[in-house]
This record gives C-alpha cells, sequence and structure tokens, in this order.
C-alpha cells in the first residue's frame, strides 16, 4: 500500500474518458473542464484571508443553483482562486467507473503549472498546456506539428491536494470526526492520567511500610511479625489489667477501710480490707460490687475479702 | 478499500476504544488503590502497634528506671536482688505514704508484674515484689 500522495498512479480525467477498471488507489489529476480558474494580484497576506473571499471573486461566473467550494493558494506574486463542484466531480468519476474510495487525492492541473509548459494531450482530440501562466485546454490541431507531446506521470503530482473520501457515503464529516475524536481523545487522556495518579497514591503507602521496614528489619517476616505481635499483644493487655485492678482496689480505700493485706501474682489477686464496723464493711461490699468485682466476702463482721482472676 | 469508506466513523470508533480503555483503566487502578491502600494501612496500623508495645515493653533503659525504687525509701527498710532481667524487692515497715509511693512508681513502669504482696504489720506494711522486663 502506498502511504505516499506522490507515490501513487496519477491518472488525468476528462469528460469523454472511456470507463476505468482501477485495483489500486490513484490520485486524480483534474483539467480545466472541472474547475474556473481566477487569478488576481490582491493585497493579501494569508490564504485564510484569501478563502473568505473566494465566493466574491467568482460572482457572476458560477452557476447559481450549485454548491462550491474553493482551492486558494499563492502563485508567485499573484492569488490563485479555484472554483470546483464536488458532487459533479464525485459523480463524474463514479460515472467512470472510479470509486469515491479508490481516490487518493485530487488535484487540478493549474497547480501543475509548469509541468505542463509541453502539453499533455486530453483524449483523441485535446490538449493541456501552459499558455501565459495558465494551464488550458486547447484542441491538438492547434499545436504546432513539430511540438513534443509529453504523457502525465507521478512526477506531475502537486504538493497538496483535496481529500474527496469524508464528504461522500460517510455519515460523519470530517470535521465531525476530528471535533468528536479530539473529544474523546481528551477524556481518555483525563482517565489514564487519573488512572496513574491512583496508582501513585498506592505506592506513597507501601513506600511508608518499605521505610518502616528498612528501620525495623527483624519485623520483615509476617510470622515472625504475628508472633511478636501475640506476644506484646498479651504482655500489653494482662499488664494493664493488673494495673487497673490495683487503681481500682486502691480507689476503694476510704474513712473507716485499711488494707489488711494485698497478693497479686500473674494469674490471681486477693485483698483483704478492715473495716472500722458493719456498715462500712456493707458500704465497701455494695462499692466492690458496684465497680464489677463479683467475688466478695465477708469474714467476720468487718473483714471484707476480695479474690479473683485477673 | 471499505475502511477508507468509513475513515471517518474509525476514527471516532478508534477515539471511543481508547476512551473506554482509558474509563477501564482508571477504574481498575481507583480499585486496586482502594484495595491496596485498606490492606497497606493496616499493615501500617500493625506496624504502629508492634513498634509502640515493643518500644514500651520492651524497653532497654527500664533497668535503670526500676533504680527509682531505690529512691523512693530508705536503705535500710529495702532488700535488692536485680539479677539479669528479672528483680525481687523486698519493703519492710514502709508508712503508708512510702507505701503509696512504691505502689505508684511500680504501676508506671513498664515492667511485668510477677507478684506483689503487701502486708500491714503493727501499722506498717511489708512489700515483697517481683518483676520482669
Amino acid at each position: 500500500m502506498n502511504f505516499l500522495a506522490k507515490n501513487k498512479i496519477l491518472l488525468l480525467v476528462y469528460r469523454n474518458m472511456p470507463r476505468q477498471d482501477l485495483s489500486e488507489i490513484v490520485n486524480i489529476m483534474l483539467p480545466p473542464q472541472f474547475y474556473t480558474l481566477k487569478k488576481e494580484d490582491l493585497p493579501l497576506k494569508y490564504a485564510y484571508q484569501a478563502k473568505k473571499i473566494a465566493a466574491s471573486r467568482f460572482d457572476g461566473l458560477l452557476e447559481h443553483n450549485a454548491a462550491y467550494d474553493y482551492m486558494v493558494y499563492k502563485e508567485d506574486d499573484a492569488w490563485v482562486f479555484i472554483a470546483y463542484n464536488i458532487e459533479e466531480i464525485a459523480a463524474f468519476l463514479q460515472s467512470k467507473g472510479i470509486n469515491v474510495e479508490q481516490v487518493g487525492k485530487l488535484f487540478f492541473a493549474q497547480q501543475a503549472l509548469h509541468s505542463f509548459e509541453t502539453p499533455v494531450l486530453l483524449g483523441e482530440k485535446d490538449a493541456l498546456i501552459t499558455i501565459e501562466d495558465v494551464v488550458v485546454n486547447v484542441p491538438q490541431g492547434a499545436l504546432k506539428e513539430e511540438e513534443i507531446i509529453q504523457k502525465i506521470d507521478e512526477s506531475f503530482t502537486p504538493k497538496t491536494g483535496l481529500t474527496l473520501n469524508s464528504s461522500f457515503h460517510s455519515y460523519l464529516s470530517q470535521k465531525q470526526a476530528i471535533a468528536l475524536a479530539t473529544l474523546f481523545s481528551v477524556f481518555a487522556l483525563v482517565f489514564f492520567v487519573e488512572g496513574w495518579r491512583y496508582g501513585d497514591k498506592s505506592a506513597g503507602i507501601k513506600a511508608e511500610i518499605n521505610l518502616l521496614l528498612e528501620e525495623y528489619p527483624s519485623l520483615q517476616s509476617q510470622y515472625t511479625r504475628k508472633s511478636i505481635a501475640e506476644k506484646y499483644e498479651t504482655i500489653n493487655r494482662t499488664e494493664r489489667r493488673k494495673r487497673d485492678v490495683i487503681k481500682t482496689l486502691a480507689g476503694m480505700i476510704f474513712k473507716g477501710v485499711k488494707v489488711d493485706a494485698f497478693k497479686m501474682d500473674e494469674k490471681t489477686f486477693m485483698i483483704r480490707y478492715r473495716c472500722s464496723d458493719a456498715k462500712v464493711s456493707k458500704h465497701l461490699k455494695e462499692v466492690a460490687k458496684k465497680l464489677g468485682f463479683t467475688s466478695v466476702k465477708t469474714i467476720t463482721g468487718n473483714i471484707v475479702l476480695i479474690e479473683e482472676k485477673l | 478499500m471499505i475502511w477508507k469508506r468509513y475513515q471517518n466513523e474509525l476514527i471516532v470508533l478508534f477515539s471511543i476504544v481508547l476512551l473506554l480503555s482509558g474509563l477501564l483503566y482508571k477504574n481498575k487502578q481507583n480499585a486496586d488503590s482502594v484495595e491496596n491502600r485498606t490492606v497497606t494501612k493496616s499493615a501500617v496500623r500493625e506496624f504502629k502497634q508492634i513498634i509502640a508495645h515493643k518500644k514500651q515493653w520492651a524497653d532497654k533503659s527500664i533497668a535503670k528506671k526500676l533504680d527509682k525504687l531505690k529512691s523512693v525509701v530508705p536503705a535500710s527498710k529495702l532488700t535488692w536482688h536485680k539479677k539479669a532481667k528479672t528483680l525481687n524487692a523486698q519493703f519492710k515497715g514502709l508508712n503508708s505514704q512510702e507505701l503509696n509511693k512504691v505502689v505508684t512508681t511500680i504501676l508506671n513502669l513498664a515492667i511485668q508484674i510477677q507478684g506483689l504482696e503487701v502486708k500491714e504489720n503493727h501499722s506498717s506494711y511489708d512489700v515483697e515484689f517481683k518483676c520482669k522486663w
């Protein structure tokens, strides 16, 4: 497949040409039969300015009921305006067996001005030749007998041409397609960037873990970590419980209550309070039960004993 | 050559495919990220907790801190046996103020209490204390 316009066969078309049977994509060279030309010396700097006024240059020259497009370019000091009817060109090509999708690019003979300085035959009767910087259609009989005749080839292909495909058979115009594709691509880009940023956030937390692992290499193994965690969890829980119990028992000493004996080991504790009278011991018992001690006993009238597991 | 006929539609279709790929990629990254963050955050929390516990319960300076207990009561009332990572201390004839100080100091140290015994003896107190770290 040829991707470069210049590598494709350049086919010079004309009104009464025979039907074509093409097997590949070709570029088309259109003779003046298919366009109207105007050349003017205007004080314009840019092509877009010239394109804006192109329609006005052809006032009264074109058929009213046809839709025209315009090609504009600068040739030496003059601006060249070419008006063409793309629908008419497409219909003509179709009638000659050239499908729209078989057309690479369309060129106007005027664009290859210098290539036509030596005449090129256009069918059996006519020829194309540049006269006074304009490519014109002349009868072959008007050529001098000794004039050299050249054949058109790829070297005639101008740098820029028209693309025909998007105007026909397509549900979307090229402009619409480009606009939609741009919009969707921008969204796609936003999604990709967002996705990348989500990935990046996770990397931040992983970096924190790596930093901790570097600082505490002994915690790298999950089993070691689990075992260390369990060991310290148990110590933390039991030691806090011991301290809580001691603080609670100490908080139960009020007027008339004295600690007679206290004992705590790793699994159990026992405390014996000596109260001043039976009333105080009763109150102490109530307080102990309120604080969640279940095994509260009264030994004689004034001694209260609490003995429980941690 | 059919592709050329519908090349505009194909361009748009391609950009839609790109858009959907972007959307899927973003959603997948988001889901992965949420999962990763949950797992990793819990791992970080676990790590920090282990480190905090280790700092508290395996404090290398605890042996020195434990010596504070000696200063709480006069040396005459104290019998002190510190060996390797264990302590066996006996306090005799403590008044209630000294007893409070001893118990408070013990409670504020990050040591593992193996045994604590308080006995009243003629208005004074005898304390036996065993711990490890």
